[in-house]
């Protein structure tokens, strides 16, 4: 036995300081590699996550954004058509209300237009009246003159004057 | 080419061998990459550190999916033994690695033309068979720790099925011990006989890259084992 232990070069003190020297190798690498290398890769593996949710959460953040904007832009919409009717209904009563104001005061200029040219058509054909009374008067006078005295003729003049003033004239008018 | 590691000088009757060396060398070289990763841990790795969280992270996975919950406990060691391994393994292909010749008293006797200043450490039994004990001991350990000491022994000691499972926990018992064997000489006669095996075949380039693939399953082979066992020993027996 001890033969075979002199051919393989087996003894303790050899022995003993290969295993206290994987023993002391392990725990270096345990301590200053394997430790803290683990703890490093579990850090970056829960940054990565932390990345990942932080991303989901802002695509869902983002999603809700959009979901919201879409739902303002549509209570805007349905406001903006809101408004347009009423706005379209006032102008429409605005209009309808100056348009009937409008016809009214037409109405009225006319009514009054009327009034006043009838008014002053009467005016005016009692200023002709009394012109064509004065002028048959100045004619009448003229074509008397010789025929009768002057008192016979204005007489005559008096009563055809009086005449016209009461019958021909009047119904001229008319 | 001796099977036993060449001893370069003794300190207080401690064996300096070139086994010893090139484990020292390794353990500077995993130190000196655990401090350069550690010190410019980031978020945003770099390459080194990029290059350890995808060897960290397979680990890991591999032995969630086998392991469960009691990845956090064995992971580390199974990582631990993959890199360990590794860099023991993969040393050996530095160019006129084992070309140094050292001469001195403990050299000179037998070995006219010195020994090797540097050797695999991994072809030395000393490391393989510790690193069995390590893996086989802290397997019993955690199954002690997480299956309760009944549980334990049970596993190798029951009555059950008028003590047809008595013989089997006896098998089982045996096995547990075959380990020891059947996980250092794995590791020690792959690295011993490629070691050879390149020297013969004088370094040629197909040798060579095969035996550069051999480290590397070795390390994973080992690995994986140590997970496989410490699974099955948390696991509680039925």
């Amino acid at each position: 036995m001890e033969e075979i232990l002199n051919i393989f070069g087996l003894e303790t003190s050899l022995f003993l300081f290969q295993v206290i020297n994987f023993l002391i190798v392990a725990f270096i690498l345990k301590k200053f590699l394997y430790n803290p290398l683990m703890k490093k890769l579990d850090e970056r593996k829960n940054k990565i996550e932390k990345g990942l949710k932080d991303a989901e959460d802002a695509g869902i953040a983002l999603e809700n954004a959009a979901q919201e904007r879409q739902k303002i832009l549509a209570g805007a919409k349905a406001d903006a058509d809101a408004f347009a009717v009423s706005a379209k209904a006032a102008l429409d009563e605005t209009k309808e209300k100056f348009t009937a104001d409008a016809k009214n005061r037409s109405q009225q200029i006319i009514e009054e237009a009327k009034q006043k040219a009838s008014a002053e058509f009467e005016n005016m054909n009692k200023q002709i009246g009394a012109m064509s009374v004065e002028i048959a008067g100045k004619v009448i006078s003229k074509t008397l003159e010789g025929l009768f005295t002057e008192d016979e003729k204005q007489k005559v003049t008096a009563r055809a004057l009086e005449k016209i003033k009461k019958g021909d004239y009047e119904k001229s008018a008319n | 080419m001796q099977i036993s590691p060449g001893v370069l000088f003794t300190i207080a009757g401690f064996p300096v061998t070139n086994t010893v060396l090139v484990t020292l060398i390794v353990d500077i070289i995993i130190v000196l990459m655990v401090f350069s990763v550690y010190k410019a841990m980031s978020l945003r790795p770099g390459r080194l550190q990029n290059a350890v969280e995808s060897v960290m992270g397979y680990f890991y996975s591999a032995t969630k999916d086998i392991a469960g919950d009691r990845v956090s406990f064995i992971y580390p060691w199974v990582l631990s033994f993959f890199i360990f391994i590794i860099f023991n393994n993969l040393i050996e292909f530095i160019p006129g690695f084992e070309s140094i010749r050292f001469f001195s008293q403990h050299a000179a006797e037998g070995h006219e033309h010195g020994v090797p200043l540097f050797r695999a450490a991994t072809s030395d039994l000393n490391l393989t068979l510790a690193l069995a004990v390590i893996s086989v001991i802290m397997s019993h350990f955690y199954s002690i720790k997480y299956t309760g000491i009944k549980s334990y022994i049970g596993r190798f000691f029951s009555l059950k099925m008028f003590g047809l499972f008595l013989l089997v926990g006896m098998i089982e018992l045996i096995s547990e011990f075959v380990k020891f064997i059947s996980f250092s000489f794995r590791l020690f006669g792959n690295i011993f006989a490629g070691d050879i095996a390149l020297g013969v075949t004088q370094y040629f380039f197909v040798m060579f890259a095969f035996e550069m693939f051999v480290g590397v399953i070795q390390a994973f082979v080992f690995a994986m084992l140590t997970m496989a066992f410490m699974t099955v020993l948390t696991e509680k027996s039925h």
